[in-house]
């Protein structure tokens, strides 16, 4: 049984099918094809200048390591200039990330990187072990989700450096632009597509150099480059309608491998076709509608939603649209026996669902800055500013 | 007050809608009895065909867009898309209802109707064809059954291999893709990719029907649960520019050039949009007179890849190798229907707000139908194409597949079919 030749360099024995297209590569050229192709899309995307100074927010795991080594290795054979640090976030939960705190400095040391690592306390005040204290287990999440949110931002800033870069891959893509078709979501949609998010009115800009490049292929080139990085999965589990996602796309995928980037795809053409989007494809001019709030951190660390039963977001989505449409119901019923004709009737339908923290339903959300930190907000004061507050009191009133 | 009070307390659980009978079925959370629910049914068609009933006004100005050829069209056209499935069946039967009952009032019949069932049990290879003729005259034996039941419409069986636009004019373009595909001696290798070709043929097949027997519009049995699956199959198969197309109800995309002469506009509508699969399948089990309506269902193999809405799941997994995407979603909404009705609404109505956008111009028709896939007919995306291919150097991959069938129709084929072509 003679295995197939690298359908590449047709020379060596082909070790890897690639999940993207099927081709058959040896170890070789399957390396240098997922650097090309990584390379490929930061130039096509222009995402670099030469001397910008980028922070690759690092957690240690697969995602972010892949990242390090390859912009490393395409800084250097392209001579893109670029100054790369390694920014690594502490939540300040006793023993929790150790391990991949460890992995990052030793990452340091073989990529030859600075490294710096920001913790809550520095950025915020707090520890979350000093939240914890203050407020209790319950409730605990909305405060990591919420700053670590920010914390890649915020510690870019203190470095002075305006662009972050995250090992998102296209699987995370996927699962974003499932899931927001899922939960109906448009403004989301439009934003999650987009490789760069951030204007001109945050400070710092953020971009995804391996949102085309599958999970798959990231695993197998950390395991070929024999790569450092530390294997634990978040312990937490995702919120509902991600979770559904991402199972879907795995289903999806096995069914078909190629779906994943058809989704990709997608996704990026339906976010054009959000009412009120610009029907431009292009890059640059995208990047004023994919302003917003980057949630899906793979940063790793604590899950927003850990508190909740699994289901929860879902449940509470269906209820708040059941209410919603018992409503209409209601309305609609009044209107006819008060003889008005169609009062009000056609907008009811697009009152913006709230559900809790799931509260994305919104179709345009005007974006500003928060007076307070300066982050992008759709608030005056932005909701990590708001949680501070709360925080803050809390302290002035146990050391009094 | 009270006479009401001493209503319900001879009912162990009264029907909420009424209060005067026994509740026996759960409707959203809520105890119904039998007649509140058929009413709940139709009542939602009802909406949904006054709707349509608006838009295809007979000789109602300048905007009834059926004046290019024939005679003009005085009594409203529909056709039916009629897959022997529950959804498809089930809109027959309300329609049916909805013209007896004006018929009944002494009105006119608000419309016309002819049934197609596209006969998809021949492959889209020609291996089948020694079964086609079995197959056919199998589709017509359950046809005959619908037609003693629904005397008052026409009902055609169309074969899947049927041309789907150009035989009528006798136009014979021999470049057409659709040709090109039945005569490829490739046939696309997987299951998911003959599902989506399938789908997407029907459509065409149904749409160039309604062209031919001058109707006004399509009518497609879509229940909110097919919508929803509909809306992530063809996400998942690269075809996000086209959601607002197939998901919504309005005028089908302009056909391509290649397809012969500029045929009528014809609608898409689904008029059992607002209600969930499993309703449906409820009010199928609920009509006996004069014999049970579920006699005539007969699903098709493959759940969801009639295009036209269908099938509970079957159950067991042979292998992932013979799934379609549509099979993935039928399961998957199956669970998320079961939980969270209002979710599985919710994101077909929220596809449904996206934006038309055909080819590189703004809605214009001509430069849509000049970008409409050759296979599936939907709107082309030419400036994504353009992006995708610089973002991704995907120029290497689709030289492997330049020769033959996939090569000669490169830049005719939407990103979906490109891929179900090339596998
Ligand atoms: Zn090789
Ligand atoms: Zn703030
Ligand atoms: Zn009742
Ligand atoms: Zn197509």
């Amino acid at each position: 049984m003679a295995r197939a030749l690298c359908a590449n360099c047709k020379t060596e024995r082909a070790v890897i099918k690639r999940p993207k297209n099927h081709a058959k590569l040896c170890k070789g050229c399957f390396i240098q094809v997922f650097e090309d192709e990584v390379h490929h899309t930061i130039t096509s995307s222009q995402l670099f200048h030469p001397g910008e100074k980028i922070a690759i927010g690092a957690s240690g795991g697969k995602d972010s390591t892949v990242l390090a080594s390859v912009l490393k290795t395409l800084n250097e054979r392209h001579g893109y200039g670029l100054e790369l640090v390694l920014l690594s976030i502490d939540e300040g939960i006793k023993g929790y990330r150790d391990d991949s705190l460890e992995t990052v400095r030793r990452n340091a040391v073989q990529y030859d990187m600075p490294l710096k690592i920001v913790g809550y306390d520095e950025l915020y005040g707090w520890t979350m072990d000093q939240v914890v204290e203050t407020i209790g287990k319950k409730g605990n999440c909305t405060y990591c989700g919420v700053f670590r949110r920010q914390a890649l931002d915020r510690g870019a800033k203190m470095l002075g450096i305006k662009h972050v870069v995250t090992g998102h891959n296209a699987d995370d893509v996927a699962e974003t632009v499932l899931m927001n078709l899922l939960r109906g979501d448009l403004a989301r949609l439009s934003r999650s597509t987009s490789i760069v998010t951030g204007d001109s009115r945050s400070e710092v800009k953020r971009s995804k150099p391996l949102k085309y490049s599958y999970e798959k292929e990231i695993v197998l080139y950390a395991h070929h480059k024999k790569l450092d990085y530390f294997s634990t999965e978040c312990i937490y589990s995702p919120e509902a309608f991600r979770g559904s996602a991402r199972a879907l796309v795995k289903q999806l995928e096995r069914v078909r491998p190629t779906a994943i980037l058809d989704i990709v795809r997608s996704g990026e053409d339906a976010a054009r076709l959000v009412p009120g989007e610009e029907p431009s494809s292009c890059a640059c001019l995208g990047q004023k509608a994919a302003a917003g709030v980057v949630v899906d951190d793979d940063v790793g660390g604590c899950g927003s939603q850990s508190g909740r039963t699994p289901g929860g977001e879902m449940a509470a989505m269906d209820k708040q649209l059941r209410d919603n449409e018992a409503h209409e119901g209601l309305e609609i019923d009044v209107t006819k026996t008060m003889a008005k004709g169609a009062v009000a009737r056609g907008e009811k339908r697009d009152v913006p669902i709230r559900t809790g923290n799931a509260s994305k339903g919104a179709p345009r959300q005007v974006l500003g800055n928060c007076k307070r930190c300066g982050y992008m907000s759709s608030q005056e004061i932005c909701q990590a500013c708001m949680l501070l507050e709360g925080l803050n009191k809390n302290r002035a009133k146990i050391q009094i | 007050m009270t006479e009401s009070k001493s209503n319900q307390a001879a009912l162990t659980r009264p029907c909420v809608k009424c209060r005067a009978q026994e509740a026996t079925l759960d409707s959203r959370s809520q105890p119904v009895c039998r007649d509140c629910f058929v009413k709940f049914i139709s009542t939602k068609f009802i909406k949904q065909i006054d709707i349509l009933g608006k838009k295809t006004r007979p000789a109602a100005g300048p905007s009834s867009g059926s004046s290019s050829g024939g005679p003009p069209t005085l009594t409203r056209r529909y056709l039916l898309g009629l897959s022997f499935g529950v959804s498809s069946t089930v809109l027959l039967h309300v329609l049916s209802e909805n013209l007896e009952s004006q018929l009944a009032k002494g009105r006119t019949a608000p419309f016309d109707l002819i049934v197609v069932h596209v006969d998809a049990s021949s492959s889209l290879s020609r291996e089948g064809a020694d079964n086609s003729e079995a197959a056919a005259a199998a589709a017509e034996a359950v046809l005959n059954r619908y037609r003693a039941r629904y005397p008052r419409f026409t009902f055609h069986n169309v074969p899947l291999s049927s041309s789907s636009s150009s035989t009528q004019s006798g136009n014979d373009s021999s470049e057409d893709a659709l040709s090109l595909l039945s005569s490829s001696t490739t046939a696309p290798p997987t299951a998911a990719s003959q599902s989506d070709l399938r789908a997407h043929r029907i459509r065409r097949i149904l749409l160039a029907s309604a062209a031919r027997h001058n109707c006004q519009a399509l009518l497609l049995g879509h229940s909110t649960t097919a919508l929803a699956e509909l809306t992530l199959a063809e996400a998942a198969k690269g075809r996000g520019f086209a959601l607002p197309w197939l998901v919504g109800d309005g005028p089908a995309p302009p056909a391509p050039p290649s397809s012969g002469p500029q045929q009528p506009q014809v609608l898409v509508h689904h008029p059992l949009r607002e209600a969930l699969r499993k309703e449906l399948v409820t009010y199928a089990s609920l009509i006996t007179d004069p014999s049970p309506l579920t006699d005539l269902i007969s699903e098709p193999m493959r759940p969801g890849g009639d295009g036209t809405g269908s099938a509970e799941g079957t159950t067991t997994v042979v292998s992932y190798r013979d799934l379609s995407i549509e099979d993935v979603m039928t399961r998957y909404f199956a669970e998320v229907e079961a939980s969270y009705p209002s979710v599985v609404a919710n994101v077909a109505r929220t596809a449904g707000k996206l934006v038309r956008r055909g080819g590189s111009g703004r809605d214009e028709e001509a430069a849509a139908a000049a970008a409409a896939c050759e296979l599936c007919g939907m709107p082309r995306d030419e400036d994504g194409d353009k992006r995708w291919r610089g973002e991704l150097g995907i120029q290497e991959e689709g030289e492997q597949g330049t020769e033959g069938f996939a090569g000669q129709l490169r830049g005719r084929l939407c990103y979906g079919c490109e891929r179900s072509v090339g596998g």
